[in-house]
């Protein structure tokens, strides 16, 4: 194998460390406390949500480096340099295909074990004391409706300002989900996933805010014009603030 | 294009080109029934209001109708086996009973959708009558189609347009015939027959 | 060509006749609409499906103006709301399948040694259809009043979710104009499905067995049988909300108990095969460009065939990864992570494959390669992406934002369209007789490379700070602005790239470097023929003794093992017999009989829009346009196919 004939050229290079300064330009936006940063965990379901997407980033950056630069070494090696040279007609190797076919099978496997298992554990259904929020969905507003907060004729607590929803923080919060029109998404990245909010059905979420603080969210299910709009803010607040906060509302 | 001695195209497979065509039709033609049924029997007992299917529907006249259908099929089997012997003039005998079969059995389907109807079974009722209408509709969309073709067969036939060499397109028609009466099958048993 | 009965010497049969006889001037535009000629059809594909490319691309500028700069007002909601609609529903529908659909017409009689496809005047009917479904489709954005800013465009997204794709929440024809359009295109999709696969199983030169035959053909057969299955489904759902919109059914009505869902099982039942559909054949294309300028087979053809075949069954199991968050339930989600897990195994390993092809090759780096390469490497990003995707939990997170943006604009964008563009440059030569300009070539791939990367790789940033996908704006805070700029700008970069290559294609028709026949020293044998190919093709059908047929009648090894010519210098003469049963039309010795040209595709076509039409406007039009199909299909039934022999 002529592999003597192989060296960088050096207008190759530059353009290769471009791309890894460009990359880790990108990489670093994952560190950055921007309001729905899905890195920037808060929460248990984000954390572990954060935690499965790493298992699966590094491998897949890996593998992206090495076959991008597998081909671009395997451009220059094996450029034409005599237009009459044909060579070997290699047709296959095929104890090397089977490796490479296993190879990732067996990896891919290897990461869905920690897939499954977040998957159950995240599944569950909420805990015996988890507060419970039904949440109301509609073109373009949310509402948070405290069924455990009710006032003297069984009303619930009914909050309509989306900048204001508050939860007790370090607590678990069973959000109830409901829409009275299309489907939309309930969306709060820094403390977990998203689930669907489908009219005719109850989609039931469960998120804790390891910490008082902040949490923006939005709609994340195209509903029709306003979408973009369909924002909202989750003050997760400590156990006694928070309930400072419920009488309050009730008057 | 190869022509083998028979004066018919050579084909890598060994099968007539029409005659795969109408297979991979049919069989495409599954999922389009199949996503159908599908949805009737996704939705099956979730009408919040009636009429239900057990308020309207009338077994022993469907059955007649569902025979109906049935023996058409036998029909359409005679005038192939007609058509392979050469005889034309059984195959158009056979072609016409078929056709009006096919018929009567669509005017059962429209006399079953007014009494429905008229019970207070419509598009919108309730989700029974979107699932009901839309997969029979369909299916009796099939059957006339098919009665159509049968029809202008016979009437190219009058004419001395279908002899022994073209029994192949007798056959066609005939692959297309008993699908449709296949899934009527499949429809009656799952959607009048078994009731949860 | 038809047998209706016309008074003799009346203007109605003398319009006939002058009809028919601009139908077989090949100089005439009349002979383009009653064309059954497959090359001609594929042409008419391509362009088509280039027209659409660029209104595609126009939408997609629009959109990312807008998006440049948080709270911008270049576009307003409902304006943007329909150009996300349409940009999808154009890229998916009326680019990626049309274009494909050009290369399968064009290349795979070619490939197998045949004349034409199995049915000639059904691939005109899919043409026409395709043309009708695309054009109606787009009419959409007339129905408002366009002048004042209002786009009657359909307005419920590409996926048109149900109960959002219902009358009460998008009013307006839109999306009547969206169901119907679609369903022409699949009614044309479904043609062109039946039609290739009954060419490529029944059309093939004597000696090509399924295993000799070049690896597009296969993708072409795998995708033409993930057509015919996944059409019908799409064709339901499509009919479903027919029904709902129009005459008030219930299928997708939560009020009368109908479930959402049911839509999107439908929807992605159809949609994951759907994706397949788009990227396989563009696999085919970097099959056949990679081996030839490499200069050696493909690697491991046996493997890329049967994980091309594991890829299509596999497509029908994965559907619920589409559907993680609407809360089907851990089983469920399970179950499908799995499933969605295992079908990356076949998807990558040819991604070695692709590797082992160029290895130890002797690698000419010219336009269409790069493009080939190009699309290996962005195919890698998008597919290690959807992994990330198939891990549930974390795909909680991604559904629904930009990250999912990012992940199937490299696999349909990278992968699909940069092969597709590969196979312009590759198989422009065979038609034309010309070679596009290799330089400008190179040119259009870096910039689209680099353009297309600055558009979507921050996409994977800005979805996981938490951009959700289809919003019209964001605000400054929210950490976004940079990734949305530099996608802005890649959008830009890619048009210029795109550009280029339109001033490319133009310039070389003209005064292109001469082709020649074989100008690639190619594997297969569309390069044994004239270029541009004889309206019959072939002379004589070819007689295949091997895979890459052409290449073994070029060369072959040595003593040593070393690859020579097979004939001493001089021209190599495509090796043909005469196949049994000769091509002399059966023994009468008149020639080559090729199918006749036909209007009763296209008039049967003509009736879909109308009926369309009517349910939309006016109901008396349905009737109409039932009557033109009928007339139409009557008329080809009863044509004859060829010309009659005396």
């Amino acid at each position: 194998m002529p592999f003597s004939r192989f060296r960088p050229h050096p207008g190759r290079i530059a353009p290769a460390l471009a791309l890894i300064a460009l990359l880790a330009l990108f990489l670093s936006g994952c560190d950055t406390d921007t309001p729905q940063n899905t890195f920037d965990t808060k929460g248990e379901v984000a954390e572990k949500q954060a935690e499965l997407f790493y298992i699966s980033m590094w491998p897949a950056l890996a593998i992206m480096f090495l076959v991008l630069g597998g081909l671009v070494v395997i451009m220059l090696r094996f450029r034409e340099r005599d237009p009459s040279y044909v060579p070997p007609q290699t047709h296959g190797n095929t104890r090397l295909e089977l490796a490479w076919t296993i190879a990732p099978a067996v990896l891919l496997l290897a990461v869905g074990v920690p897939m499954i298992i977040t998957l159950w554990d995240l599944g569950r259904e909420p805990s015996e004391d988890a507060m419970r929020v039904d949440v109301i969905a509609q073109r373009f507003s949310w509402e948070f409706q405290y069924p455990e907060y009710t006032d003297a004729e069984g009303q619930p607590l009914s909050v309509f300002d989306q900048n204001d929803f508050h939860i007790p923080a370090g607590r678990e919060v069973a959000f109830h989900l409901h829409s009275v029109d299309v489907i939309h998404s309930f969306w709060l990245p820094k403390l977990g996933g998203k689930l669907d909010v489908v009219p005719g059905e109850e989609n039931v979420l469960w998120l804790i805010a390891d910490e008082p603080g902040s949490f923006s969210g939005q709609c994340a299910e195209y509903c029709g014009e306003f979408h973009a709009e369909m924002r909202l803010t989750v003050i997760a607040q400590p156990e006694d603030e928070f309930e400072a906060w419920v009488e309050e509302q009730m008057e | 294009m190869a022509y083998a001695a028979s004066g018919h195209l050579e084909t890598s497979t060994g099968l007539d080109n029409r005659k795969l065509l109408m297979w991979l039709f049919l069989a495409s033609d599954c999922l389009f029934f199949g996503s159908f049924i599908a949805a009737y029997l996704l939705y099956r007992d979730r009408s919040l209001v009636g009429p239900y299917p057990e308020d309207l529907f009338d077994i022993p006249f469907t059955s007649v109708s569902a025979f109906i259908l049935l023996m058409s099929s036998v029909s359409m089997v005679l005038a192939l086996a007609a058509i392979q012997r050469g005889n034309v003039r059984n195959m158009q005998i056979w072609l016409f009973t078929t056709a009006a079969l096919g018929t009567l059995f669509i005017s059962g389907q429209a006399y079953e959708f007014t009494e429905f109807n008229q019970e207070g079974l419509g598009l919108s009722t309730n989700l029974f009558g979107t699932t009901f209408f839309v997969l029979t509709g369909f299916h009796g969309a099939h059957v006339t189609i098919g009665v159509l073709i049968l029809v202008s067969l016979f009437v190219v036939s009058l004419r001395g347009g279908v002899q022994q060499k073209d029994s192949l397109t007798i056959e066609l028609a005939g692959l297309y015939w008993h699908f449709v009466d296949i899934v009527w099958i499949v429809i009656f048993t799952l959607i009048y027959l078994i009731q949860p | 060509m038809t047998s209706i009965a016309v008074p003799r010497r009346s203007p109605l049969s003398e319009a006939l006749k002058g009809a028919r006889r601009a139908a077989e001037d090949h100089s005439s535009i009349w002979s383009w609409l009653a064309t059954v000629d497959h090359k001609r059809i594929g042409v008419l594909y391509g362009i088509s499906a280039f027209i659409f490319f660029l209104a595609g691309g126009v939408e997609a500028l629009l959109l990312r103006t807008q998006l440049a700069q948080p709270n911008a007002d270049v576009l307003n909601p409902d304006q943007f709301n329909r150009l996300f609609t349409m940009h999808g529903t154009t890229m998916v529908f009326l680019v990626v399948m049309p274009m494909s659909s050009a290369f399968f017409n064009l290349m795979v009689p070619l490939m197998i040694g045949a004349r034409d496809v199995a049915f000639p005047r059904l691939n005109a009917f899919s043409y026409w259809t395709f043309l009708a479904g695309a054009i109606f489709l787009n009419a959409s954005f007339f129905t408002g009043d366009i002048f004042a800013g209002e786009l009657g465009a359909p307005d419920g997204g590409w996926f048109g979710y149900a109960p959002l794709n219902l009358e009460r929440y998008t009013p307006g024809h839109g999306m009547d104009f969206w169901m119907l359009g679609i369903q022409m295109l699949g009614i044309a999709s479904l043609a062109g499905g039946f039609n290739f696969i009954v060419t490529i199983l029944n059309m093939r030169a004597p000696g090509m067995t399924l295993f000799r035959m070049p690896v597009f053909v296969w993708m072409t057969l795998v995708t033409s049988f993930l057509i015919i299955f996944a059409m019908p489904v799409i064709a339901v759902a499509l009919f479903e909300l027919t029904f709902d919109r129009l005459f008030g059914a219930n299928f997708f009505n939560p009020e009368a108990g109908g479930n959402p869902l049911l839509w999107q099982h439908m929807f992605w039942l159809f949609g994951h095969p759907e994706v397949y559909i788009l990227i396989l054949p563009a696999f085919g294309v970097i099959s056949e460009i990679l081996p030839t300028f490499s200069r050696k087979p493909l690697f491991g053809y046996p493997f890329v065939v049967f994980s091309g075949i594991a890829i299509g069954f596999m497509s029908w199991g994965v559907w619920v990864h589409h559907m993680y968050t609407t809360g089907l339930g851990t089983i469920a989600n399970s179950a499908f992570g799995v499933s969605t897990i295992l079908i990356a195994i076949p998807t990558g390993i040819k991604i070695f494959n692709w590797m082992g092809t160029l290895w130890g090759g002797s690698i000419r780096m010219t336009a269409p390669l790069m493009f080939a390469v190009g699309t290996v490497a962005m195919f890698t990003i998008g597919g290690l992406s959807g992994v990330t995707h198939s891990m549930v939990p974390s795909d909680f997170q991604q559904q629904d934002s930009y990250y999912v943006v990012a992940h199937f604009h490299y696999v349909l964008f990278g992968g699909a369209i940069f092969g597709l563009f590969g196979g312009i440059y590759y198989w422009f030569p065979k038609f034309t007789n010309k070679l596009m300009n290799d330089g400008w070539g190179h040119v259009h791939f870096w910039l689209m490379l680099i353009g297309f990367n600055l558009t979507f790789f921050p996409m994977h940033m800005s979805g996981l700070l938490g951009m959700p996908r289809r919003i019209y704006t964001y605000d400054s805070e929210m950490g976004w602005n940079l990734w949305n700029l530099m996608s802005s700008v890649g959008a830009f970069i890619i048009a210029i790239s795109v550009a280029i290559f339109m001033v490319n294609f133009v310039i070389s028709l003209r005064r292109g470097k001469e082709a020649g026949t074989d100008p690639w020293d190619g594997r297969t044998l569309e390069w044994t023929i004239p270029s541009p190919p004889p309206e019959y093709n072939f002379k004589e059908i070819p007689r295949v003794h091997a895979r890459d047929e052409f290449w073994h009648q070029k060369y072959r090894e040595d003593e040593t093992g070393r690859v020579v010519p097979a004939l001493a210098g001089g021209a190599v003469e495509p090796e043909t017999e005469h196949a049994e049963g000769a091509e002399h039309g059966g023994g009468h010795g008149h020639g080559i009989h090729l199918p006749s040209p036909s209007y009763m595709p296209l008039i049967a076509s003509l009736g879909f829009p109308i009926v369309a039409t009517g349910l939309i406007y006016d109901y008396a039009l349905v009737p109409v346009g039932f009557a033109l199909i009928l007339v139409g299909l009557f008329g080809w039934a009863m044509e004859p196919a060829t010309e009659e022999e005396d």
